[in-house]
This record gives structure tokens, C-alpha cells and sequence, in this order.
């Protein structure tokens, strides 16, 4: 009878707890979040799981501009384009930032920088992540799983497009990382979910994978300009194209001018044209103004549904004079950021050289200030500038007062004919008549009456005229490398190895150490030299 | 145990029909006065009573049984049955060896715990203006610290031997009644304990080694706190407690006085000169002022229709805060129900507590206050911003907006105080039903079922007056609001069986085996920005997803003559929060403790109490956080209104893919503790002392992952190795021994030294934590392998013959000429490497008086408020002056970029503090009425020794960056007991 009892009472017990067992598997709570199974189970998902990778170039994380998927680093300073930002701009001659206590700030912008700098974990976190974001997305859209969702013809075709869009992007983001960093982890779509580590990738695989990626989705992409805006086109992949074989003397030591010039002549005759107002390009409508005609890829920023702490948003807010209080002309709040940016000594020199003091590229504001940056702490040294915009072309405001609504030209018109100014001078066959008439026009465009002769153009006016034309759009360290002017003693500017009137900096830091976090995390990854 | 039966009150006394009437008396041994409360059952059984107001009892006994007496404080009695009267002198034990101690799943007494267990009663906890539970025991344990915040009601960081995990949860579990409670704050709350009424608490029990922990498994790596509410009696008790104090600030911080900044400004920058007002305001006060609270309690105690033992309790709690507008306010109503059922078989235990907590909480604005110009006034009779001082220049665009604001000036300190309106109201209802049940036909059985609730739910506003300065993102001044609301739930179902029997004379064993499942469910609504319709203002919904725990567990204590007590248990325990691979952890527990006076010295007077307890045992942990319940799930979030991205013209709501890890498993940390309890001059001093070493490996760490492979650059994994070991000491002393003079005097100290390293950490990669004010994301702690976890991590600073220190110049440590990140050194530590408690309490006929101390030794703190606004260059804010701290005068630093990072900032943040004093007087039998009455007067908070130069050093996490001061109050209260 007893026995009978516990055996009866176990054996509740035993079923009981079996039941219970299954309360383990959860499933997400939050309205918000789903597994990804019942995500993709909707036609709509793919062009949002798409939008989701093309949202890591602007936004940080889900939840508004404060959150991030990049740990290490502060969530506004971990946006991609930030990143890029401040390791194309501030380590070279194109800006100091004020606020040095910033963690990482002073070691780029004063080329002393070392492997555990927070700004580097950002930039190559974002980048790695990028990759990681177009590889999901290519594992959710095979064949197999698209038939197995039962998903229409009709979409498939779309998803076609989208594919080569995420194959773009992982491309574009491998094309950062080699420029940045010379090498980094190589990881596809093959490879799987979680702390997989990944084989090393130097300049010369990575330079062979992004060239036949590109060639390989050019048939998928929409035609130039055929695509939605925002997204991107066959325009966006040949101007990559066009910028690897530019840049491949440096990246895998090969004269690829030719190249270069080839794909610029597709763009040109793709029916881009030069904005007809220059500064339109850096306003809060570039989006929908006349500036749309020249843009070939732009990385979104709304002050609404777009918020991030971007490139644009810091550009707009940090040029933004401490002793002006300017920011009422650009849009934002009349403090701005504090007077968080100003441009060295070099960078002034060039635009007061003569060649342009008529030209609405020069924006440089210069009264009450001295041209030399004496103390990066002393916000009334060193000249601003007024380039970007959170006004539209008509004057009217941003939505809101911070966060602009101004997208970034990633890449343009304007880049790719002076791309093929350079390839042509650097003896890829380009047309020296077409050259000069491409030069000419970015001045005519910019209302400068200084037009050059053939005589004139050379490769010494070219590099000025890059930064004339493309200052702080996140060329200029990649430019300087590649005439030889970012190291060593050709070419020293403000805070060039941290001495006020720059020093030579050694050959190693034309590129950037990779992350020691990334190194740890990673075993199959090693330090490039001198680091 | 047996003895565990002893805590039961027993109204009816069944009539067996082979037993009879015993009755007799029960006296003190020595002062030979009655005994009121004494219990007396029949051993083995549930039969039992209690003597009355004359030491009588009278209970159904048979010839042959065992009577067992027992009272709080003294030894315990075992008698056969040999008469009909039996009258009974019982010995003062001053050590409670027999004191009932609640534990894990059951009870226990002092002589027989086996782990490192601590108990803190009503009788030794802290007095004073207590709002919170966990200050009752603050400075009471060893190993046990409690750091509460200066806010009313706010919550506490409590650690028990220092925590043991790097980047999973620290808090140990609070269980209450038998109810294992989040560690998760509801929006809208102070704390996870701020609803608890401290007045309804009748003890804590601190289990700090594993052998005591392991069953509760998977949470109880932190140590655990069970607390037990007051429960129903027989006798009709009536108490009524009442308090008023007044709290006041008890400094400031050392700034320029508006005078002293007019003269700086003139030495350091004439140019500015022509900015300075003409007020002289010390803002630290503006945003202060003297609070009145007070404090009321009722409880009513006895037994409902002589059959329903019960409690109930009223408490009504209103504390505002010295910070201008904060405030909490507590309503509780707790009832206890104890009816005992089916011959006294099944017992029931229904403990329901309704409260209800209103806050309205009070930005921050001490930084501000700290910088803001003190030569500019609080009140403007021009300004537009309701009257208040603003910094402003109309442009005469007709409309007042952001434009209109001076630059990047900072908002006028006690207008952001009054102008905001944040309150929130919580309501919670928690509590258990206990059943429990003897099973008649096998009497050494128990089924006992725990069934709890704990429901929690939050609604709160913050709104701004339209005047305020405050602006909308387009730079519109229309105030603002925004609603929202927090449900928490927590369910139990607890069953086990518990076997107790006495096979003979020596061997006792009890055994327990059951089941645990617990489920906690959060969900929350945020309504946006309601003063305007932007897309990105839309409502938000959002829910945690569920955590689900599961438990089986076991456990065995075996008593071999009443001196050899073996402890083993056993848990293995399931989450929902990893995968199934790895969802179930065990974790087993040994314990063994010889009572070695009755072996070696049995009829010692001078030693009497000597044991010695051996632990071991492995816990574990999983609490990671409430956002990262799913982490092993394929999760795709979607973008709220501000985080879209646009196609052509088409807003597209974003999905991305979270951040994953299938591999994620338990944490466990292996605890070994050796103890010894000794007792001398019959326990007029007592004490413990022992020695632990906990290990933990597979920590839960938030760490880089291999980049692109995973959808961030970093996550949790199981990496990393930290060890922690200390010696903790305690000791009471019966100084002048109770009842034998008019003089009582007694005091407790508790010493506690802990030593943490971290063995191993994921990829053995420093990890920066501590961010700080000034710059966005610095930070300056470190974890490194071989030192203990959040050492400071700083720039050595080069000083000039003068002992000056030098602006912006440090040692080049790693000898490379460059001055970077890589010359940075650890230095020191936030956590104290001793700490100590002491209390003291006295008593001379009808006055009392007690006090306790805490002392923290060897913490330090980085001065964040010196080294992010203590520099000339911050006197200009852009267009407007700011106020410095006095101490830029010693360092005559300039820039904050250049020094922020400089260990000069580093301080020694040891410290003694008095938390209370109070004195009393007791009426006994006040008016003849039978009650007593006692009315007190004390102060909390007294004085703090230290020579730390901030506020207050008792700062947990080592960096100073402001804090809300924690006031000094002044006491009264009053106590009636009928």
C-alpha cells in the first residue's frame, strides 16, 4: 500500500517534469524579433533582409542611432562610414577633431597609432560584420531554400538582383578592409555561423576575389541609374572596378591604368552628368535635387528614419565653428558639435594657392583664425570649412537638428573623372584631350574661372585638385598613399607624427594594424609589420 | 532535522485516544521566572503548544514519548513522558546552537548547519531609517557587502564574497519565502527590493559556500539570501511602528564660490570677464533641500477563530529625496496565513503581500550644478523660460526656438529639476502557497509543494513644461512626454519530498528530492515622443523572451551521534537559455562538519562550542541579462521607426540578422570552504572563522569573436578563468551578559579580506571596461590575466622637483619614445581588500543604545569629477563660463585631453562610517495597558572618515563621476507592543 503510493506519486512526478521539459524551447518574446525561419516565410522579407545589409553602412544597430552591434567602441563612433571617415580624413591632411578625449582620436589624427586603438576595432568590426550581413542573406536566398519556401518565379527573378547587390556589398566591404587594413579574415557564404575562424586574405587574393566577384554579378546588377535609389546598380560595381585597378599599383603592385580607364569610359557613357551646382551634392536633399544625376552610390542619413551618427552628421555638425556658431547656415543647431573640426595649414594652403579663390569648392572660413592648428585643443586655430549641408538647395531646414538628412556621396562623377585625369597621366592610354576636358569641367562646374591648358595638367595640380574637389569624402589617405606623400618625408602636414609642424612617419603605416582583439579572436590572422 | 518541526505553533491540540493530558510549568533554570513562549511537541510528531503568559502548557502526550522544549536562547530540552505534570527548568544557552536557521528547501539549526551559513534576525539587525530589506544586514556579515545608493528607495549592489563572475551577473539570488526573485529591476522601479516592506522581514539567512548554495544549481554561484517574512502566531500581538526623520545633504563638493570664479576668471581669462553675472549662487544647494519622510507600520498577529494562525501588516512608507522633486513612496499590505490541516498533517503557509511603489525619480544634475556659472542667478523675472535663469538671446525672428538658445550652453540646473516630471507607479503582488504534508500512512515523509507568484507591473510618464528649454529634434520648444509601461511575472512550482528519521539514538538522517520550474515573463510598451508625430516617435512594443528554469535536485544529511554531520547534495538543472545540447548543468555538493567539543572537551566551561565544517561544492551561472535569453537561436531583429533604410522613395523596415551562439553552456564555479564556529565562556563569545576558494571557468564572457563570422565583433561565449579567496572572520561578545545585570552589553564584529584574480580570460585579451566622463567611450579599467578584475588602468604621471605634477607629460613606460596607448599601467583596485562591520548594542534598564560602523580598506577611486572638469581651459563652454572643482588650484592642469587618463586622479577611497546611532527608552507596560512602548531618536548616516577628497567614497564601482549624495537623517520614531 505504501509502496504502492510513492511508486503512484513517482511516477506523477516523473511524467510532470517530462511535460515541463518542452517549456525550454522558447521562441523569441519581442514583436520585433523573429526566428529567421518565420521571417523568411514572407514575400517582403528578402527586399527587407536586403535593405538590413545595406543598412550597416549607415546604421549602427536596430534601435536608433545609440545602438550598435560593434561592441569596443562608442555606437555613434562604430558607423561605417565614420570609420572609414576617420581613417581616410583625420589621419591625413584633411582634419583634426577638437575633442582628443575621445578615445582613439588623437593616435590617428596624430599618426602614432597602435594595434589596440578603438577606432581601428571599430572600422574593422563594421567591415567583417558587412561581410558577415551579405553572407546570411546569400545563405537565405539559394535556390533550394527559395524552392523549399515555395517562393514565386517572379520574385526569384527580384531575388537575382538582390543577390548581386549583397555580393556588391561584401565586395565593397573587402575592398575596405584591403585598403585599410592589407589583409584581412576571408569569409563566403560557405562558410558557417558563429566563431568560425576564418583563413588570412592578403592584398593579392582579396584583389583577385573583389575583381571577379564584381565581374561575375555585373550581368545581375540593373542597368546604370535603373536601379532604385540607394541601391545598387552595374554603375556602383564598374566604379569599384574602376577604383581597384586605380589603386592596384598599390594594392598588388600591377599597372592596371588601362583598366582603369576602361571601366571610366563605361561610366561616362552611362549617362551620369556633373550636378549642376556643386554644393548641392553635400545637401539635404541630394537625395532627390539635381545632385542625383552624379551620384553613382550613397550611403543614407535621415533625421527621422535613417538615424545614425555618420560621416554626414558629424561633418555637418563638427564644421560648425566654436567661435561662429555657425550652424544655423548649415542647418543644425548654432553650436553644432563645438567647433570639433578644423583643417590643417597644408589643406588651407592649397586653397589659397590662387588657383581657387573663386570657386564654390572653397568654403574655407578664415576670418578671426590663424591658418596654423598651433594646439588641437585650441578650437580658435586653424581655419573651418562650410561644405556640407543639412539645408536643402532651396534653403529649407533638415527635419531635425542633429542627425542631417544629407546622404554621403560615397562614390560620384566627379571621382571617376579625375580618376581618369590620373590613369591617363599615369600612362594607361586615356585620351589627354578627354583628360583635360574632364579636368576643365569639374572647374567650370565649380564656377572657376581658372581653366588649365594641356601644358598645366599634371599629376603635382591633380592631387590638389582631388582635394579640392573630394575633400573629406574619404579618399584622401588612399590618395596621398598612392603618390607616395602619406609616409615618409615628401609631404609632412600639422600633426604628421604627432609634431605640429609634421614629421616623416615610417612606410608601415600606409596600413593600418589589424584590431589585437580581431588578431586574438582569430588565430589564423598575423600582424602586418612594424606593429 | 527533527527540530525543524519546533518553529510551528500549534493552536489545537488533536486528541488522540491513546494519549492524555501533561501539563506543568516551564521556569528559567537560574532566575527561576516562567518561560512565556516556550514550545514543547511531542518529538516525531506535529503535536505541540506553547507555555502562556505563567509558563504553563498543557498538551495530548502518551507515557513513553518524548517531549522536546525548546526557546530562543536557550538549550534544548528532551524529556520521556514518565507523568501527568511535568515541570521543567531550562538552561540559557547565550550562543543559539538551536537557533532555527531557514535554508535551502527545509530548515536547519546553528549546531548542525554543515555550510557556510549566516543568519540575521530581528534582533541583530540594523536600526535606523531603513527603506530597503537588504539594509537590515548592511554591514552585519562577513563577506557580505551591501552598497546602496544615495536616491530614496533606491536599490542596492550587493555581493556576497565578492561575486564570481566577470561578465554574467554578480547579484546573488534573493529568495523570499521560498520564491527565487529576478534580478531584473521593472521599469519604473527603484529595485528588485524596494517594493518589500523591510518591517515584514523576520529574518535573512546568507548561504555563502557551495555545499549550502548548490541546490539551488544554476544561480547560486553568487551565494544566496533567503528571506523569511513574519508569520502568524496564536497569542493576538498588536505592534505599531512609527518614524519621522529629516534628511538633509551632508556636504557638497569643494567648487569656486561665485566670488572666488569672479576673481579666477579675471586671473586666468580677462578676455572673459564681461560674461560673469552679478549673482552669487552655489547651485550645489539650489538643487538640494531639506525632506521630511516618514515611516508607518501596524501589524496584527494572532489566530483567527483560535484555529488560523495569522499576520497582517500594513506599511506606508514616504521618503522624498534631498534632490529637488524626488521622492518614493511605499504602500504595502502583507498577510500570513498559517492554518494547519487534517490532524495537523497538512500545513499551509499563504503569504500574500500587495505593493504598491510610487517614484518620481530626479534627472541627475550634480555635474551640471557642479559647472554651472555661480555668478548667474537661479530666477530671471524676463525670462520666458517660466522665470527661470536661461541662457538666451532673442534674434527677433518673431518665434522662440532652439535658435534662440545661446550655443552649446548648459540648461539652468534647478529648472531641469523642476520643469521634468518623471514618476512612475509599480504595483506588485507577490507571494507563495506552501503546502505541506505528512503523509499519515509513512510519517517520515513529507510532500511539500511551493507554489509562487511574484506579478509586477509598471506605468510611468516623463513630461516637460513647455517652457523649459528643452527642444523637440526640429528645435520647436514644446515640451515633451512620453508614457510607458513594464509587466513583469515570475511563476514557481517547487515539489519535493522530504524523509526525516531518527533510526536510533545516533543516527539521524534526512533526505530531500524534488522538482523546481520557474518561468519569468517581461513585457514593455513605450509610447515615443507624444509632443510630436514624427515616424520615428511611433509606439514601441517589446518583450523579453521567456526564461524558463528547471531544477531536479536532491539532497542527504546524516548525523552520527549527534556530533558527525555529512551533507551531500545534488542539482541538475535546466535553462531555455541555451540550446538543447547544453541546457542541463549539474551541480553536486559535500559537506562535513564535526562537532569537535563533544569529543574532545565535552564538560569544558571554557570551550563551549568547537566545530569544524569542510565544503565543496560546484554552482553555476547563466544569468547573462534579459535581452540575451535566446542567444542560440537563428534571431532576425527588426529596425525601430529611427532605424529604416529607404529604396527609391520606399521606407523599408530593416531586418538583421543577432548576433548567435549554439555553444553557449554554463558557467560553474567550484567552491571549496573550510570553517571552524567556536564558542568560549558559554558562548559569551562566539564566533567563526574560515577560509574559502571559489574557482570559476567557462565564464560567460561578453568577448571579440573571430570577425565575420557572426553578426558582431563581439558576443558571449563560455572563455576565461577567475579565482577569488578570502578569510572571513566574525565574532560576538556577550560583554556584560543579559539577565544577570540592569547593564546589557553586546557587541558583533565582522572582518572580511578577498583576493580575485582572473586566470584566464577569452583569447587572453585585455578587456576594457569602466567607461568615464569626458570624450565619448573612454574608459580606465582593464581586465588582464593575473591581476584582479578591474584594476585601474591609467598613464604614469611625471611630477616636477616641486613634487607638481606636469601637464600631458607621463612615463614612457614601454621606453619606444612615443607616448600612446601602450604606456598605460594598471594600477590598484575599486574593490577594498578588507572590509569590516561592527554593531554594538547596549542596554541599561529601560535605555537603549546601539550603533554600527562599516570600515572599507585599500579601495580606490578614480576622481572622474576632478579629471573631466578640473582644468583652466573648461572656465569657457564655448560661449558661456563654467565653474571648476577648487582642486585645479593643486594641479593647475589646462586641457582635459592630455591629463584625463593620469593615475594624479587616482585617490584612496578607505573609509570608517557610522550608518546609524540610535538611542531608546522602553514603557513597559506602558498605562497599565499591558503594552510597551518605546520611543527612539538616532541619526543615519552619522560621519564618514576618510581621506578621499570627493563626496562620498563609498563608491562601487571605483569611478566618481557624480553621485546622488547620500543624506544625513535625523530620527524619531516611536514603537507600541500589545
Amino acid at each position: 500500500m505504501k509502496l504502492n503510493n510513492i511508486k503512484f506519486l513517482a511516477i506523477l512526478l516523473i511524467l510532470f517534469v517530462s511535460s515541463c521539459t518542452k517549456e525550454l524551447d522558447v521562441t523569441p518574446g519581442d514583436p520585433n524579433a523573429f526566428l529567421s525561419e518565420d521571417f523568411y516565410s514572407s514575400p517582403e522579407s528578402y527586399r527587407q533582409g536586403l535593405a538590413g545589409v545595406y543598412s550597416n553602412l549607415t546604421l549602427t544597430g536596430v534601435s536608433g542611432p545609440g545602438s550598435s552591434n560593434i561592441a569596443g567602441i562608442d555606437a555613434g563612433t562604430s558607423q561605417y562610414g565614420r570609420g572609414l571617415w576617420n581613417l581616410q580624413v583625420l589621419a591625413a591632411d584633411e582634419a583634426k577633431w577638437s575633442w582628443e578625449n575621445d578615445p582613439g582620436v588623437a593616435e590617428i589624427q596624430r599618426s602614432t597609432w597602435v594595434a589596440n586603438n578603438v577606432l581601428l576595432r571599430g572600422m574593422y568590426g563594421r567591415g567583417m560584420a558587412q561581410v558577415a550581413f551579405a553572407n546570411e542573406f546569400l545563405r537565405q536566398t539559394t535556390d533550394e531554400l527559395l524552392s523549399k519556401r515555395g517562393v514565386s518565379t517572379e520574385l526569384r527573378a527580384e531575388i537575382a538582383t538582390y543577390r548581386a547587390e549583397a555580393r556588391f556589398l561584401r565586395a565593397l566591404a573587402y575592398y575596405h578592409m584591403m585598403d585599410l587594413f592589407g589583409k584581412c579574415a576571408f569569409v563566403t557564404d560557405e562558410n558557417p555561423v558563429g566563431a568560425y575562424q576564418a583563413p588570412q586574405a592578403e592584398r593579392p587574393q582579396l584583389f583577385k576575389y573583389i575583381e571577379s566577384e564584381l565581374l561575375d554579378i555585373e550581368d545581375d546588377l540593373k542597368a546604370p541609374r535603373q536601379n532604385e535609389y540607394a541601391r545598387a546598380d552595374r554603375g556602383a560595381a564598374w566604379m569599384l572596378l574602376a577604383k581597384l585597378y586605380l589603386n592596384a599599383q598599390v594594392f598588388v603592385n600591377e599597372n592596371r591604368y588601362a583598366d582603369c580607364i576602361a571601366y571610366c569610359d563605361k561610366i561616362i557613357s552611362a549617362g551620369y552628368q556633373l550636378a549642376p551646382n556643386y554644393l548641392n551634392l553635400f545637401k539635404a536633399d541630394n537625395n532627390n535635387n539635381d545632385a542625383t544625376i552624379e551620384i553613382i552610390f550613397p550611403v543614407l542619413s535621415d533625421g527621422v528614419v535613417t538615424q545614425n551618427y555618420g560621416p554626414t552628421t558629424l561633418m555637418i555638425n563638427s564644421q560648425v565653428g566654436s567661435k561662429e556658431s555657425n550652424g544655423a547656415s548649415f542647418g543644425v543647431n548654432a553650436g553644432g558639435w563645438g567647433g570639433a573640426l578644423r583643417v590643417p595649414k597644408q589643406f588651407s594652403e592649397i586653397f589659397l594657392n590662387g588657383e581657387y579663390d573663386r570657386d564654390d569648392r572653397n568654403t574655407l572660413i578664415t576670418a578671426d583664425r590663424t591658418i596654423d592648428i598651433s594646439s588641437i585643443a585650441d578650437r580658435s586655430t586653424g581655419y573651418i570649412i562650410g561644405k556640407w549641408s543639412n539645408l536643402t538647395s532651396t534653403g529649407a531646414r533638415g527635419k531635425a537638428l542633429e542627425i542631417v538628412d544629407t546622404d554621403f556621396p560615397m562614390f560620384r562623377l566627379a571621382d571617376v573623372y579625375l580618376m581618369y585625369v590620373e590613369a591617363t597621366l599615369k600612362g594607361g592610354g586615356g585620351a589627354r584631350g578627354k583628360a583635360l576636358e574632364y579636368f576643365n569641367a569639374l572647374r567650370t562646374r565649380a564656377k572657376n574661372p581658372n581653366l588649365i591648358s594641356d601644358a598645366e595638367l599634371t599629376l603635382d595640380l591633380l592631387i590638389d585638385e582631388r582635394l579640392v574637389e573630394l575633400h573629406w569624402e574619404s579618399h584622401r589617405r588612399q590618395d596621398l598613399i598612392r603618390f607616395d606623400m602619406f609616409t615618409g618625408n615628401k609631404y609632412n602636414w600639422s600633426w604628421k607624427g604627432n609634431a605640429a609642424n609634421g614629421i616623416a612617419i615610417p612606410d608601415y603605416r600606409k596600413v593600418y594594424p589589424l584590431p589585437s582583439e580581431s588578431l586574438a579572436a582569430n588565430p589564423n590572422l598575423t600582424q602586418n609589420p612594424g606593429y | 532535522m527533527l527540530k525543524t518541526i519546533l518553529v510551528m505553533y500549534l493552536a489545537v491540540i488533536p486528541a488522540f485516544i491513546f494519549s492524555q493530558t501533561v501539563s506543568g510549568t516551564v521556569i528559567d533554570a537560574q532566575s527561576l521566572e516562567p518561560i512565556i513562549g516556550a514550545n514543547i511537541v511531542v518529538k516525531g510528531t506535529l503535536t505541540g503548544t506553547s507555555t502562556d503568559l505563567d509558563g504553563r502548557y498543557q498538551l495530548s502526550a502518551s507515557f513513553g514519548d518524548t517531549l522536546v522544549f525548546s526557546y530562543t536562547g536557550y538549550e534544548l530540552l528532551e524529556l520521556v513522558v514518565n507523568a501527568t505534570t511535568m515541570d521543567v527548568q531550562m538552561r540559557e544557552s547565550s550562543q543559539l546552537l538551536d537557533e532555527v536557521v531557514v535554508i535551502a528547501y527545509g530548515t536547519t539549526t546553528v549546531k548542525d548547519a554543515t555550510g557556510s551559513v549566516a543568519s540575521v534576525t530581528e534582533r541583530n539587525f540594523n536600526r535606523g531609517n531603513i527603506v530597503t530589506p537588504e539594509n537590515l544586514l548592511n554591514g552585519r556579515v562577513a563577506g557580505v557587502t551591501v552598497n546602496t545608493g544615495g536616491a530614496p528607495g533606491s536599490g542596492s549592489t550587493i555581493r556576497i564574497r565578492g561575486g564570481s563572475s566577470l561578465g554574467a551577473s554578480n547579484d546573488p539570488l534573493i529568495v523570499i519565502n521560498g520564491l527565487p526573485i529576478t534580478n531584473n529591476t521593472i521599469g519604473g522601479a527603484q529595485s528588485i527590493l524596494s517594493s518589500i516592506n523591510p518591517n515584514d522581514i523576520k529574518s535573512f539567512t546568507i548561504l555563502k559556500d557551495a555545499s549550502a548554495t548548490a541546490i539551488y544549481g544554476s544561480r547560486a554561484s553568487n551565494g544566496v539570501i533567503i528571506i523569511t517574512t513574519k508569520s502568524g502566531g496564536n497569542d493576538l500581538k498588536v505592534e505599531f511602528n512609527t518614524q519621522v526623520g529629516l534628511s538633509t545633504l551632508p556636504n557638497t563638493l569643494d567648487i569656486f564660490s561665485a566670488d572666488e570664479f569672479r576673481a579666477l576668471v579675471a586671473e586666468k581669462r580677462p578676455d572673459l570677464v564681461p560674461l560673469l553675472g552679478t549673482a552669487n549662487t552655489n547651485w550645489q544647494d539650489e538643487i538640494y533641500e531639506d525632506v521630511v519622510f516618514n515611516n508607518q507600520n501596524l501589524s496584527l498577529q494572532g489566530s483567527l477563530f483560535k484555529k488560523l494562525p495569522a499576520r497582517l501588516s500594513l506599511g506606508l512608507t514616504t521618503q522624498p529625496g534631498i534632490r529637488l522633486t524626488s521622492k518614493f513612496q511605499r504602500n504595502s499590505a502583507a498577510l500570513t496565513l498559517n492554518p494547519s490541516l487534517l490532524n495537523n498533517d497538512l500545513k499551509v503557509t499563504i503569504n500574500a503581500n500587495l505593493a504598491q511603489e510610487k517614484n518620481r525619480f530626479a534627472s541627475g544634475q550634480e555635474g551640471n550644478a557642479i559647472t554651472f556659472d555661480p555668478t548667474q542667478p537661479v530666477y530671471d523675472p524676463n525670462s520666458p523660460f517660466g522665470g527661470f535663469f536661461e541662457y538666451y538671446k532673442d534674434n527677433g525672428d518673431g518665434v522662440l526656438n532652439s535658435a534662440d538658445l545661446t550655443p552649446n550652453s548648459p540648461g539652468n540646473p534647478v529648472a531641469a529639476l523642476l520643469q521634468r516630471t518623471d514618476k512612475s507607479e509599480v504595483t506588485r503582488i507577490y507571494g507563495n502557497i506552501n503546502l505541506d504534508y505528512r503523509l499519515p500512512f509513512f510519517p517520515s515523509l513529507r510532500a511539500v509543494v511551493n507554489l509562487g507568484l511574484d506579478d509586477a507591473s509598471a506605468e510611468g510618464f516623463t513630461s516637460v513644461v513647455k517652457e523649459s528649454r528643452t527642444t523637440q529634434p526640429n528645435g520647436e520648444f514644446l515640451g515633451s512626454r512620453s508614457e510607458y509601461t513594464n509587466d513583469q511575472r515570475n511563476v514557481l512550482f517547487d515539489s519535493y519530498f522530504a524523509y526525516d528519521k531518527n533510526f536510533n539514538k545516533n543516527i539521524d538522517v534526512e533526505a530531500t528530492a524534488g522538482y523546481s520550474f520557474q518561468r519569468f515573463e517581461s513585457e514593455g510598451y513605450f509610447s515615443g515622443e507624444l509632443k510630436n508625430d514624427l515616424p520615428d516617435s511611433e509606439p514601441v512594443n517589446s518583450a523579453a523572451t521567456d526564461l524558463v528554469l528547471i531544477g531536479l535536485f536532491g539532497r542527504a544529511n546524516v548525523s552520527l551521534y549527534d556530533k558527525y554531520l555529512f551533507t551531500a547534495s545534488f542539482r541538475r538543472d535546466a535553462t531555455s537559455r541555451f540550446s538543447e545540447d547544453n541546457r542541463w548543468g549539474n551541480f553536486p555538493a559535500l559537506a562535513f562538519a564535526w562537532r569537535m567539543r563533544e569529543d574532545f572537551f565535552p564538560s569544558s566551561e571554557l570551550i563551549t562550542n568547537l566545530k569544524l565544517r569542510l565544503g565543496w561544492g560546484i554552482t553555476g551561472q547563466q544569468d547573462i541579462g534579459q535581452g540575451a535569453a535566446d542567444l542560440y537561436l537563428e534571431r532576425y531583429a527588426r529596425g525601430l521607426p529611427s532605424s529604416q533604410y529607404t529604396f527609391g522613395n520606399e521606407i523599408i523596415p530593416i531586418a538583421v540578422p543577432q548576433f548567435r551562439n549554439e555553444e553557449l553552456k554554463w558557467e560553474e564555479t567550484t567552491t571549496s570552504n573550510i570553517g571552524v564556529d567556536f564558542g568560549l565562556f558559554r558562548d559569551r563569545i562566539s564566533g567563526t572563522v574560515e577560509y574559502f576558494y571559489k574557482e570559476s571557468k567557462d565564464l560567460l564572457a561578453f568577448a571579440a569573436i573571430s570577425d565575420g563570422s557572426n553578426f558582431s565583433n563581439s558576443g558571449f561565449q563560455n572563455i576565461g578563468n577567475f579565482t577569488s579567496q578570502g578569510v572571513e572572520f566574525s565574532i560576538d561578545l556577550d560583554v556584560f551578559n543579559p539577565r544577570q545585570s540592569v547593564f546589557n552589553w553586546n557587541v558583533g564584529f565582522n572582518a572580511t579580506v578577498i583576493k580575485t584574480e582572473i586566470k584566464e580570460l577569452a583569447l587572453n585579451q585585455d578587456v576594457r571596461v569602466g567607461g568615464i566622463a569626458g570624450g565619448v567611450g573612454g574608459t580606465i579599467q582593464l581586465h588582464r590575466v593575473g591581476y584582479a578584475p578591474f584594476k585601474f588602468f591609467v598613464y604614469k604621471q611625471v611630477y616636477n622637483e616641486d613634487n607638481e605634477p606636469i601637464e600631458g607629460a607621463y612615463v614612457d613606460l614601454n621606453g619606444d619614445n612615443i607616448i600612446n596607448d601602450n604606456d598605460r599601467y594598471l594600477y590598484r583596485n575599486n574593490q577594498p581588500e578588507l572590509t569590516m562591520g561592527f554593531l554594538s548594542q547596549m542596554s541599561y534598564k529601560n535605555f537603549d543604545l546601539s550603533f554600527n560602523m562599516r570600515a572599507s580598506i585599500g579601495n580606490y577611486i578614480y576622481n572622474n569629477v576632478n579629471s573631466a572638469r578640473a582644468q583652466y581651459d573648461l572656465i569657457q563652454n564655448i560661449q558661456v563660463l563654467s565653474n571648476l572643482p577648487r582642486s585645479v588650484r593643486e594641479s593647475n592642469f589646462n586641457t582635459t585631453p592630455t591629463v584625463i587618463l593620469s593615475d594624479y586622479f587616482m585617490e584612496n577611497g578607505s573609509f570608517l562610517k557610522m550608518d546609524n546611532i540610535t538611542l531608546g527608552y522602553t514603557f513597559k507596560d506602558a498605562f497599565k495597558t499591558g503594552a510597551d512602548f518605546r520611543i527612539s531618536g538616532g541619526v543615519q548616516n552619522v560621519f564618514t572618515i576618510t581621506n578621499y577628497s570627493g563626496l562620498d567614497p563609498e563608491i562601487f564601482s571605483g569611478i566618481d563621476n557624480t553621485i546622488y549624495p547620500r543624506a544625513r537623517t535625523f530620527l524619531l520614531g516611536g514603537n507600541i507592543n500589545f
